[in-house]
């Protein structure tokens, strides 16, 4: 992490005066690291601060730490500021940008700029329509299908559901409800009750359970993008309890109910939108680059758990807040990626090497 | 009494040079141009020495390009300022006229034009919308145009759920060129327009609304025809704005204009327009667009940790316009 | 003096009011007034505050349309679409409430509508200073510069760029609302001497003011107006008669007695070596029951040392001795602890001092807020009884003591001022231009409260425009100019005549 280390002494010296840090010297190394540029829009929540810290936890293991020189950048939801960074990168002459965008068509210019100029774009978690850009992303109608399906079998195609959706006008928003209508026409004893936005935010899902709960008859399955454990919360206190079996999220706070919390246990399925989306984008930005891997989009499966594959210490945290997101890391045999919960707390390297495993090529 | 005598009031024994009074009366646009370049040069400084070379052409081009839309917008917002008013409505106009760029442009040159014309009423019939409810309606413009703000992002989003459509790349070679700064005509182009409008009975007018409507109507202008024409024109210009960004990102979002509100009123603060109206330029409302961009410039070669980048912006903010206030009081006083 | 025949049936009348009525929410501001100007004459219109005049005034120029009634022409009604399509009548208006455009500059207010433009239409911004420096010079100006802002000059020199902009536009009827309230002798003459001019060339010239000697040194005629009405022209009217009409009663001699100063004389406030501007000092010294006039022409100082005194912002090098105590003023909430109190009237009447939508009472209690609270909570009557009490005493025309103070009288609001000093128990009084605006009976009320107060020993410093008034008032008058101490004059050296030549005797001439 020389070249970090430079940048720190940098910013150091910048708050007496930019220029008498002088010349930073440069690392010479024998083989040219990779230089990849993680451009984040937007920070201001859990879920994209675990979602950095991984990736600046990666870069301090190997194999990435011999091999690439990393650095990153947060621009806000301000598109125009995002594509002056993405610019500034280009004219750093990185080797690869890793892009989770402020907009999905606003960069297309200047990362369009930035492929004809020989630069990597790969682009997760929102992600661009820029045709030059890899996509490295989950299937979120196969999210919203895969909680419709567990609601199904655990309700035996029978019964009273809730649909608490996410941010309207949202293509993610937009294909999980999908994927969950087309469980829903199959299975036409299945009735949904209710259908009101949680925003993907807890305390926002919680408000909003409260206010409509009085009217609604008898829940038999909850089904949540996001802000589960503040559904539950809700439930608990309106006294609709024991709780219902409930499809959601990756929320800590729900996966402690699926191990028992607030003398509750709920039947669950916790799915994710993975943090760790950003280390895959780092590993296929480094096989590409070394040549190891065609330039192909890719589509992850969701991490996921049920109670009976639920595990302390590793896919839920009773001493963490309810608002972390549990699945930083993968888990199970097939585990894309396996990391440690230091490195999405605090951003510090795990012991030994990460290992993130691409889907095999189809 | 003394007789009636052609009696005359003698001069004073000296003026201030008139050079005192150029500087003086256009401190705000000084400091501007004088921010402006002290950011340049600090940029060029710190990227000479980790890149060991100068900027180039793509780094110029890419800083115009990018500021484009904002640069326009705030002229706009500079010319309902200068009216003592206050435009929030940027956001949702810039959302509107760029998600119909977005979807419209297409075909053949003329039709390219036609849709251009097009999306500028568009935005001047938004501004209209603002100009007769801050006019007419005698409603505070702030909250006027935090309504209609609402309401044209409603309409873009209507217009353009999802983010799509594409610019074609002659459009966007022709409005920011990806290969050389030629951009800058069109600034050029704004700013010879501002000077002119600066230079007729609309602009006085624009002035002296700004500096205190009530005299002014006294004076024979009519206050509610001139705010009216404010708005409309900053509306069109808000439209020519989302223009650019279209062409910026050779593609439309209904979302992504809404930082524009904030950033225009910053550009126009940092460009010494006052927000009691009545002062300013908008050539120092486009310097103000400038050094917005060459603080994300900065800041990205300072490798702040991007956690604490929105505070060194805040920073960088308030410590350019405490200074520009400070350096004007100081002059004040010197004259 | 010879009442004069019924204003619409003047046949000469260029101008004419025929019973024009005009009300402001609840209140009259005229009740079918008629009045009627020549061509070729000078009109004084007088009248207490609140007579109608600056009513009158706004409907002839366009700027208010009357309830009822109409305005005439040359004999013919027209309605008058605003200030701009009077100025195409040919009237021209210096309205009371100056018009000039703050931040820009005199020329661009000067030279509005009418810039020097090139061929293709636009105006030469860099030919604007020129044409006004000429223009201003072709009126007998030479000491404003037109590259300054409005903001930049003094008041009197706003209130002769406004008069330029209207003269050099050369109307056929021009009206003048209170045009000399902020200029000092000099200054009225050149005014004069513009009025006589346009006067020879046959425009009919209304004008307003409540100074006398004005009024019969340039007037051919005077109207009267009471109470929204006229009440009668004259030729020729004195002034006692004159302030009879206006009031509806006599009022008697205009200056009170000065009482005796006690003595032996004890300095309540001692100021040395206080700078106010131009590189000079002030030195001064006040005794308690001692009315101290402080004159000479505007801009020389006078406001920076009432303010400096108040500490707002303080005087620069000053040692400020109170009752012979060395003290330090950095702040009004030092000033207010050490016993001043200061009634400031500000230039252009309404920004400092007063908070115009709160309350009289608020206004009154401002200063002794603390003393009236306990644990922060304000005791509620005692506020009300101690402002009752001094509304009655000083005679505060306001309907109750809730009344926002921006709905009272100009007069009033500066009674006001006063009072709330008085609550304060300040022992010594800043008094600023206090009877500026403000009608004969109310000046006279001011005058009658500043004896009251110096017979109760405090101490008075005493700014007014008004020299004939300082000379009156005063135990002793200063003049300053360029922040100097000029002279000092006490009976029988103290005139009028001797303060105005020392105030314009050119100390740098020497």
């Amino acid at each position: 992490m020389v070249g970090m280390l430079n940048r720190r002494s940098l910013l150091a010296a910048s708050g007496i005066g930019l220029l008498a840090a002088g010349l930073p010297g440069r690392p010479f190394a024998a083989e040219r690291k990779l230089k990849i540029a993680l451009s984040n829009s937007y920070i201001g929540n859990k879920w994209r601060i675990e979602m950095e810290n991984l990736f600046k936890a990666a870069l301090q293991m190997e194999p990435y730490k011999s091999q690439v020189e990393g650095s990153w950048f947060n621009s806000g939801n301000d598109v125009s500021q995002q594509s002056q960074q993405i610019s500034g990168l280009i004219g750093e002459r990185v080797d690869a940008i890793i892009v989770n965008a402020a907009s999905p068509t606003g960069l297309n210019g200047i990362l369009h700029q930035a492929t004809e100029r020989g630069i990597l774009v790969v682009s997760f978690d929102n992600v661009v329509t820029a045709p030059t850009a890899i996509k490295v992303d989950t299937d979120q109608f196969q999210f919203g299908k895969k909680l419709a399906d567990f609601l199904v079998e655990k309700l035996n195609g029978k019964g009273n559901v809730i649909m608490v959706t996410g941010v309207a006008g949202t293509f993610v928003d937009k294909e999980r409800n999908a994927g969950a209508d087309s469980v829903w026409k199959q299975h036409p004893g299945i009735k949904v009750v209710n259908r009101y936005t949680g925003m993907w935010d807890s305390s926002v899902a919680e408000r909003n359970t409260a206010a409509i709960l009085p009217s609604l008859p008898k829940i038999d399955g909850i089904w949540c993008q996001g802000g589960t454990d503040g559904v539950l919360k809700a439930f608990i206190a309106a006294k609709r309890t024991p709780l219902p079996p409930t499809a959601g999220e990756a929320e800590n706070g729900f996966r402690k109910f699926m191990t028992g919390y607030m003398s509750q246990k709920v039947d669950g399925l916790s799915i994710g939108q993975p943090p760790y989306l950003v280390l895959v984008s780092l590993e296929l930005a480094r096989r590409i680059l070394q040549k190891s891997h065609p330039r192909k989009d890719i589509t992850i499966p969701f991490p996921f758990v049920t109670n009976s594959t639920v595990k302390v210490g590793e896919t839920v945290f009773p001493n963490l807040p309810d608002s972390f997101f549990a699945d930083f890391t993968d888990s199970g045999a097939d585990a894309t990626v396996k990391i440690c919960v230091d490195a999405a707390l605090t951003g510090k390297a795990c012991e030994g090497k990460l290992d993130v495993r691409l889907p095999s090529q189809a | 009494m003394p007789p009636d005598a052609a009696a005359t009031l003698a001069a004073r024994p000296q003026r201030r040079p008139r050079a005192a009074h150029v500087l003086g009366q256009n401190i705000g646009l000084v400091l501007a141009a004088a921010i402006l370049l002290a950011s340049a040069v600090v940029f060029t400084l710190m990227f000479v020495i980790q890149q060991q070379r100068l900027p180039g052409s793509f780094e110029i081009t890419s800083t115009v390009n990018n500021t484009m839309p904002l640069a326009v917008a705030a002229i706009g917002q500079t010319v309902v300022v200068l009216t003592r008013g206050i435009d929030l409505s940027v956001g949702g106009v810039i959302d509107l006229t760029n998600a119909l760029a977005a979807i419209f442009l297409a075909g053949s040159p003329l039709h390219m034009i036609v849709v251009s014309i097009l999306v500028v009423l568009v935005g001047a019939g938004a501004g209209l919308v603002n100009g007769l409810l801050v006019g007419l309606g005698r409603l505070q413009p702030i909250v006027v145009t935090l309504a209609t703000l609402s309401i044209f992002q409603g309409l873009a989003i209507r217009v353009l759920p999802q983010p799509g459509g594409s610019v074609p790349a002659g459009y966007t070679n022709l409005l920011v060129n990806p290969d050389a700064p030629t951009a800058l005509i069109f600034l050029a182009v704004a700013i010879l327009g501002w000077m002119a409008l600066r230079r007729s009975r609309l602009g006085v007018e624009l002035f002296a609304v700004g500096n205190d409507e009530a005299a002014a109507v006294a004076l024979g202008v009519n206050a509610l025809r001139t705010k009216i024409v404010a708005y409309s024109i900053a509306g069109a210009l808000y439209a020519v704005a989302g223009l650019f960004l279209a062409a910026n990102a050779t593609s439309g979002d209904a979302t992504t204009g809404n930082s524009y509100t904030l950033t225009s009123i910053v550009a126009v603060v940092l460009g010494g327009v006052s927000l009691f109206g009545g002062r300013g330029s908008a050539i120092g409302a486009i310097c103000g667009a400038f050094i917005t961009t060459m603080i994300v410039n900065i800041l990205f070669y300072a490798h702040i940790n991007p956690l604490y980048q929105a505070f060194y912006e805040g920073l960088f903010l308030v410590v350019a316009v405490v200074l520009g206030s400070l350096i004007g009081n100081l002059l004040r006083r010197r004259g | 003096m010879s009442l004069a025949e019924r204003a619409e049936g003047d046949p000469a009348a260029t101008i004419a009011a025929r019973e024009l009525s005009k009300a402001f929410g609840g209140v009259q501001a005229l009740r079918s007034a008629s009045f009627a100007a020549r061509r070729g004459e000078v009109h004084a219109l007088v009248g207490e505050n609140g007579a109608g005049k600056s009513t009158l005034i706004k409907i002839l120029g366009g700027r208010l349309h009357a309830d009822s009634g109409n305005v005439l022409l040359d004999g013919n009604a027209v309605r008058l679409g605003g200030p701009a399509d009077a100025a195409r009548r040919g009237i021209g208006t210096v309205f009371q409430e100056l018009t000039l455009l703050p931040w820009m500059s005199v020329a661009e207010n000067l030279l509005i509508g009418r810039e020097p433009r090139s061929a293709l239409g636009l105006i030469r911004r860099n030919a604007l200073a020129g044409e006004a420096e000429a223009v201003l010079a072709g009126l007998g100006i030479h000491h404003i510069d037109p590259r300054a802002l409005a903001s930049e000059v003094s008041l009197a020199e706003r209130q002769i760029v406004e008069v330029a902009r209207v003269i050099v536009r050369q109307p056929r009827i021009l009206l003048l609302d209170e045009p000399t309230s902020s200029l000092v002798e000099r200054e009225v003459e050149w005014l004069f001497a513009r009025i006589r001019e346009l006067r020879a060339r046959g425009t009919a010239i209304v004008f307003t003011s409540h100074r006398w000697n004005e009024i019969t040194s340039v007037a051919d005629r005077i109207t009267i107006f009471r109470n929204g009405a006229e009440v009668g022209t004259f030729d020729a009217i004195d002034e006692d008669e004159a302030v009879t009409l206006m009031t509806g009663r006599r009022v008697e001699a205009l200056y009170p007695p000065l009482p005796p100063v006690p003595s032996p004389a004890a300095p309540a406030l001692q100021l040395e070596e206080a700078g106010v501007g131009d590189g000079g000092t002030v030195s001064l010294s006040v005794a308690a029951g001692e009315i101290l006039g402080v004159g000479g022409l505007a801009g020389q100082g006078h406001r920076e040392l009432f303010l400096g005194l108040f500490g707002a912002p303080p005087l620069a090098r000053a040692t400020i001795r109170i009752g012979g105590e060395p003290i330090v003023i950095t702040c009004p909430a030092d000033a207010i602890h050490a016993g001043l109190g200061i009634a400031l009237v500000p230039e252009d009447r309404k920004t400092e001092g007063l908070l115009l939508p709160l309350s009289v009472r608020t206004n009154l209690t401002l200063p002794i807020l603390a003393q009236l609270s306990r644990l922060g909570v304000i005791r509620g009557g005692a506020e009300a009884r101690m402002s009752r009490e001094i509304i009655d005493s000083l005679g505060i025309r306001t309907p109750n003591a809730a009344q926002p103070v921006g709905a009272l009288s100009g007069g009033n609001q500066q009674k006001v001022l006063i009072g709330r000093w008085l609550l304060a128990q300040s022992r010594i009084l800043l008094l600023y231009d206090v009877t500026r605006g403000v009608d004969i009976a109310t000046k006279h009320e001011v005058y009658e409260l500043m004896m009251r107060l110096a017979r109760q020993g405090r101490a008075i410093l005493f700014y007014s425009s008004d020299t004939e008034e300082l000379t009156h008032l005063c135990h002793r008058v200063l003049v300053l100019s360029r922040g100097r101490i000029v002279a000092e004059f006490a009976p029988p050296a103290l005139t009028a005549e001797a303060v105005v030549a020392a105030a314009i005797r050119e100390p740098h001439a020497a």
